[in-house]
């Protein structure tokens, strides 16, 4: 499947020609790329948070929980891709992506989830306490909109990490930027490699943006300054 | 059973009545032990907190204050005996109906950073579901009850200095006008200066809104400056005195209540104790007409080289010592000094004192609101009230 990349001599890194007569495909590559990352990130997501609540309310679990995230973690993604690819029920195409995706965002997303929760002063949650809060209405009004900054970093952490990994989900024909990469690689030809190596950078690049201004709409009291005023 | 009266409802309670008596908190043989722990927390406490006064916890670290007061709220369940409430045994209420009927005071205020203030005060109302009005004119209410300035309502916690913090703490414990107030330490974090204002913000505040509250602190002097009643633990939660501050400094029943009290118990009662409850000596007086003969005579009664000289409408104009006296006939013919130690009637006996040891005359004149003269305080008459 995967050939040795041999250029010719007199062949240019990107034939700009290849790249104008395929504008339809490489939009329609870099829309999956974009849909399995986003929907990759955002299963784990909500998976994730429910863990980490669970490993926050209930100590213990932390450990066997990351464990496991750890261990699906260390995973070689072409392993992984592989071993799900044979296994009937899953087969080639966008599920299989998924939960290797998937699985690969748990890890990161659990640490970051449980150290912002647990990077709630413990002044704030108890006053919430004292005031009447219940459980659930804590977790989503107090310590979740303060985990939010570490949250946040998690999923850019995730989100990059992703589009990386999406691009090896090529390989069991769930689309995506890895397509033409093996395309390229299957043919020799170095230009649907260069556009799906570059866009897949862009995208990373912008996903990361777009969570960096995520976080600056949500947490503005993060970068309220202190006064200088005197105390009164 | 004593132990239900009539049940009150917990909402409508108005602190402001209050009967004879009635106690709005009673601790009964309340018990914490953990799991693990040598000793019990909390060993069978017996306290009961009337209504709308301010009962103080204090004791050394260990002693269960804090646990005791977090009883009183359920963030700490008890292993044993039973907090009531209004008569209501507080196991028995939901826990968030009863933490939302107590306001909650603690350590460095416990805000929420990432609330505006105007969110942070709103806190209990905003659960309690009430309109956006409503919510607004209470905020709005608090901030001026608490002496915030409006301009801060729009602004993020970390932008208050630690003072102003805390004010929007006692706000936030306020919005739902619940009965009761449990405070946890809520000074320890500020400097000096800014304690002191705040500590007299809660008393004028207490004076207008009458809150049963429960204050915890280490420290006795506030303890005494704020409390109704002191209740004095011992390590391990075993109540060793509850008095009143003045009944407490007078006679503690054992050692280690005189000790926590420390060696300065007569100080302290000074402290607790204003101008106008002491005996207050008339003085060597004269009035402007009298004269220098008769101003001798005066000192020589009183044992002083010096008058005081009053006007005929009763105004103190200033002291005359023996050597001003020579050369002139009248009092009106000397130049009167002005005294350095003057005292109101609403003056602590301790800030007396300090006026007295460190004036020449070594008196404090005692002059009204209105500037009358009323006389004067001598060491003597400090020591009088104190032993009395």
């Amino acid at each position: 499947m995967i050939g040795a990349l041999v250029l010719g001599a007199d062949e240019p890194l990107v034939e700009w020609d290849w790249v104008s007569r395929h504008t339809d495909e490489i939009q329609q590559r870099l829309w999956q790329h974009l849909s399995l990352t986003v929907v990759a990130v955002g299963i784990g997501f909500v998976l994730a948070l429910a863990l980490a609540v669970i490993a926050v309310r209930w100590r213990w679990t932390y450990g066997p929980l990351a464990g496991l995230a750890g261990v699906l973690y260390a995973i070689p993604a072409l392993a992984l891709f592989g071993i799900l690819v044979s296994i009937p029920a899953f087969g080639l195409g966008f599920r299989t992506a998924e939960v290797a995706l998937v699985s690969y965002t748990l890890l990161i997303l659990l640490r970051n989830i449980v150290t912002g929760l647990d990077s709630v002063p413990a002044a704030t949650r108890e006053a919430a306490d004292g005031m009447g809060f219940e459980g659930w209405r804590r977790m989503l009004f107090v310590d979740i909109p303060l985990a939010a900054p570490v949250i946040i970093a998690g999923l850019r952490i995730a989100t990059v990490t992703t589009v990386g990994l999406v691009t090896v989900a090529g390989l069991v024909a769930a689309g995506g930027l890895g397509e033409l990469i093996t395309e390229g690689l299957g043919r020799s030809f170095s230009t649907p490699i260069m556009v799906g190596a570059v866009l897949s950078v862009a995208l990373a690049v912008v996903l990361d943006l777009a969570f960096l201004a995520l976080e600056w709409v949500l947490t503005p009291w993060a970068r309220a300054r202190p006064s200088r005023g005197g105390q009164r | 059973m004593t132990d239900a009266p009539p049940v009150a409802d917990q909402a409508t309670a108005t602190p402001t009545e209050p009967g004879p008596g009635a106690a709005a908190i009673r601790l009964e043989r309340l018990t914490k032990r953990y799991p693990g722990a040598a000793g019990p927390a909390v060993d069978g406490l017996d306290l009961t907190i009337p209504r709308g006064e301010l009962v103080a916890l204090v004791g050394p670290s260990g002693c269960g204050k804090t646990t005791t007061l977090k009883m009183i709220n359920r963030l700490v369940e008890p292993t044993g005996g039973t907090v009531w409430m209004d008569g209501v045994d507080a196991r028995t209420l939901p826990v968030h109906e009863l933490r939302r009927g107590i306001g909650y005071v603690i350590q460095q205020a416990g805000l929420f950073p990432h609330r505006k203030v105007a969110d942070n005060i709103a806190t209990v109302p905003q659960l309690a579901g009430w309109s956006k009005d409503r919510v607004r004119q209470r905020v709005a209410e608090l901030a001026e009850l608490v002496e915030l300035d409006p301009d801060l309502l729009g602004r993020y916690p970390s932008a208050l200095s630690g003072g102003q913090q805390q004010r929007v703490g006692v706000a936030r414990a306020l919005a739902a006008d619940p009965p009761v107030l449990l405070m946890d330490e809520p000074y320890s974090a500020v400097d000096p200066i800014v304690r002191a204002r705040l500590q007299d913000e809660l008393l004028a505040l207490q004076e207008r809104v009458q809150k049963t509250i429960v204050l915890v602190t280490h420290d006795i002097d506030e303890a005494i400056k704020l409390a109704d009643r002191i209740a004095i633990l011992k390590v391990g939660g075993i109540l060793a005195q509850v008095d009143t501050p003045e009944d407490l400094l007078r006679s503690p029943v054992d050692e280690f209540v005189a000790d926590f009290l420390g060696d300065d118990r007569g100080i302290k009662r000074l402290s607790l104790m204003r101008v106008r409850q002491a005996r207050v000596s008339p003085g060597p007086v004269v009035a402007p007409s009298d004269s220098a003969a008769d101003a001798r005579g005066v000192m020589a009664a009183q044992g002083t080289d010096w008058v005081a000289v009053v006007d005929p409408d009763g105004c103190l104009t200033g002291w005359v010592g023996a050597a001003a006296l020579d050369g002139n006939a009248q009092i009106a013919d000397a130049v009167p000094e002005p005294f350095a130690a003057v005292v109101d009637p609403d003056t602590t006996l301790k800030a007396a004192l300090d006026q007295i040891v460190t004036s020449r005359t070594r008196v404090a004149v005692v002059v009204d609101a209105g500037g009358r003269y009323q006389g004067v305080l001598t060491v003597d008459d400090l020591a009088e009230g104190v032993t009395r």
